[in-house]
């Protein structure tokens, strides 16, 4: 399969084994092909486990492929001159308590090769809302040294920003300069890469999505194409109702209500008849609107089934 | 400016700010001032003609200058390779596990840097810190003993730099431990480890005639060839800053041996960081 030229991210049967002391290798990524194309705001979800970091270190050349080809902004991701082009937010940075973000973020700017004058970073901190912090990094909040991280990500106006959890520990406030940061740099021209549990803010900031599950790409697409795939019931029981038989079944509960994630009629009609044979009487049934969520819940109960 | 001098001056700026670095460097200092506060010496024509510490009376007999402070110098070389060093080694021993430590490898790897300069520039940095402490030492000892008699023993330095050796071996050890067990507590056993493999390797021979003849005494014999002869270069060191003359073919051995074990090492290491997934 030939994918697309002007992608930012390909991916070609990608395998990734972590070996272990005893016992086989424990496979992370089962073959998986993906392209974002340049300039995509992509979010990556899926349950825990499913790849998302993995598929993220491959990309920044921190882990490398047990088999299979990947190509980052043109080149290898190994390639020091592509990671130049790389801004990257980990999940949780380790950050140098005695120092402050002004020396931080000389420090990575140097690394980056660049030179970025003093009015540039004080305007880059400005942005993330650290403006006039002098303090040491040691004493900073979870969400403060979230937005250093998010500067140093910044630093360079990079081709591809690699963001992992971005707004976590950031306030609900402060999540939305974040996702008034990423828009921008979106609108700049950026590829966004975003893994985040926060369901809501990848359906506000991405225009593609991916869904991982058991280290396969389930499914991939923009926003509104994977929610016109995916099938959403709201669902009201009656009688003897166990929850966690109804759980187990792809029911989620919600008030007095159950949501279910399925692909067809077909699945749903299967759940209900097992449902009812339980004891619990279907008493209301009408479809409901899909969002991410329900997109993750049905190509997790897809890959289930 | 290349990326390794980057990564050693990005270590520099985060070391610098840790206070055992900042004790050691105070610690220095303090002995020096009060050194050059409290001991005075009477030189005349070359000899000193009495020594008190305190107002103390050390002595009173006429000794010509150099052999006066010869153990001086000798007992400095000896403190800053082992004291100094040991000190050294143990308030950085967290250096490279720290590199190596989640959240922080990731975003290292991420910058246009490679794996062997992130390496190299952490191991290079952290041996240059050292010579920066010892030269600081032994600088100010040259200047405090130099400026009260008028000698300057200027052989003091590469004494310092020979000992400097040794901190070498032992940091090379510290580093390689921490790619195979991400601990500062591990890195400082290999120190420890590599110092007293290294002070038997000195004394090899004698110390295999403890072990009876026979397979025991071969393998003491040749398993501590490979290490460097750890006492043989801080007592080198310290008779040259104590003014003797420099055996330069032995010295040579010695450093070439240190130098050997280092790369052997690193290599080891790079090696290692290289298949290394985060």
């Amino acid at each position: 399969m030939r994918l697309a030229v002007s992608a930012a991210v390909v991916a070609e049967g990608l395998v990734k084994d972590y070996p272990r002391w005893r016992g086989p290798a424990q496979r992370a990524l089962h073959g998986l092909s993906l392209s974002i194309p340049s300039g995509a705001a992509f979010g990556l979800i899926g349950p825990n486990g499913a790849g998302k970091t993995s598929f993220i270190k491959l990309v920044l050349g921190v882990s490398r492929p047990t088999l299979g080809t990947l190509t980052v902004l043109g080149g290898s991701p190994e390639d020091v001159s592509v990671r130049a082009r790389i801004g990257y937010l980990p999940e949780r940075l380790h950050l140098p308590s005695a120092r402050t973000a002004r020396s931080f973020l000389s420090s990575v700017a140097s690394l980056k090769r660049l030179t970025v004058p003093r009015a540039e970073l004080e305007a880059l901190l400005e942005r993330v809302g650290l403006g006039g912090v002098t303090q040491r990094i040691g004493t900073y909040s979870k969400g403060m040294r979230q937005r250093l991280g998010l500067a140093a990500a910044l630093l360079g106006k990079p081709e591809l920003l690699v963001l992992d959890e971005p707004t976590d520990g950031i306030d609900p406030l402060g999540r939305v300069d974040v996702r008034h940061l990423l828009l921008e740099e979106h609108r700049r021209g950026a590829t966004l890469l975003l893994n985040s549990h926060l369901l809501s803010e990848t359906e506000r900031v991405c225009d593609r999505v991916g869904v991982l599950v058991h280290g396969r790409l389930r499914s991939e697409g923009t926003l509104n194409a994977l929610k016109a795939q995916a099938r959403s019931w709201r669902v009201r029981f009656s009688g003897a109702v166990d929850a966690v038989a109804l759980g187990a079944l792809g029911f989620r509960p919600e008030g007095a209500h159950f949501h279910f994630d399925g692909p067809s009629e077909v699945a749903l009609n299967q759940a209900l008849d097992q449902a009812r044979t339980s004891g619990a009487l279907l008493v209301e049934l009408s479809p409901s609107g899909v969002d991410l969520e329900s997109v993750l819940f049905g190509s997790v109960e897809g890959a289930a089934a | 400016m290349s990326q390794l001098f980057r990564v050693m001056v990005d270590l520099w700026l985060e070391t610098l700010h840790r206070r055992w670095v900042l004790a050691l460097f105070g610690g220095t200092t303090l002995v020096l001032a009060v050194v050059a506060v409290s001991l005075q010496l009477d030189a005349v024509d070359g000899a000193i003609a009495g020594s008190r510490l305190f107002g103390k009376l050390l002595s009173d007999d006429i000794v010509s200058t150099d052999r006066a402070l010869a153990p001086v110098y000798r007992a400095f070389v000896y403190v800053s390779v082992y004291v100094g060093g040991l000190a050294l080694a143990a308030s950085l021993a967290d250096v490279a596990p720290e590199l190596l430590a989640p959240g922080r490898i990731e975003h290292l790897l991420s910058l246009p840097v490679a794996r062997w300069q992130l390496l190299f520039g952490t191991y290079f940095g952290v041996v240059l810190l050292g010579l920066a402490g010892s030269l600081y030492g032994g600088v100010g000892l040259l200047v405090v003993l130099g400026v009260k008699t008028g000698e300057w023993n200027w052989q003091l330095l590469l004494g310092v730099g020979l000992g400097w050796l040794g901190f070498c071996v032992l940091y090379a050890a510290m580093v390689c431990a921490a790619f195979f067990v991400r601990s500062a507590a591990a890195a400082t056993f290999a120190a420890l480890g590599t110092l007293v493999l290294g002070l038997l390797a000195s004394a090899r021979e004698a110390f295999a005639q403890l072990f009876d003849e026979g397979l025991g005494r071969t393998v003491v014999q040749w398993g501590l060839v490979p290490f460097p002869r750890l006492a043989t270069l801080a007592t080198t060191a310290a008779d040259y800053a104590a003014g003797q003359r420099l055996d330069v073919q032995a010295t040579l051995t010695l450093c070439a041996g240190s130098g050997l074990f280092v790369a052997a090492l690193l290599a080891v290491a790079a090696y290692r960081f290289e298949r290394l997934d985060f």
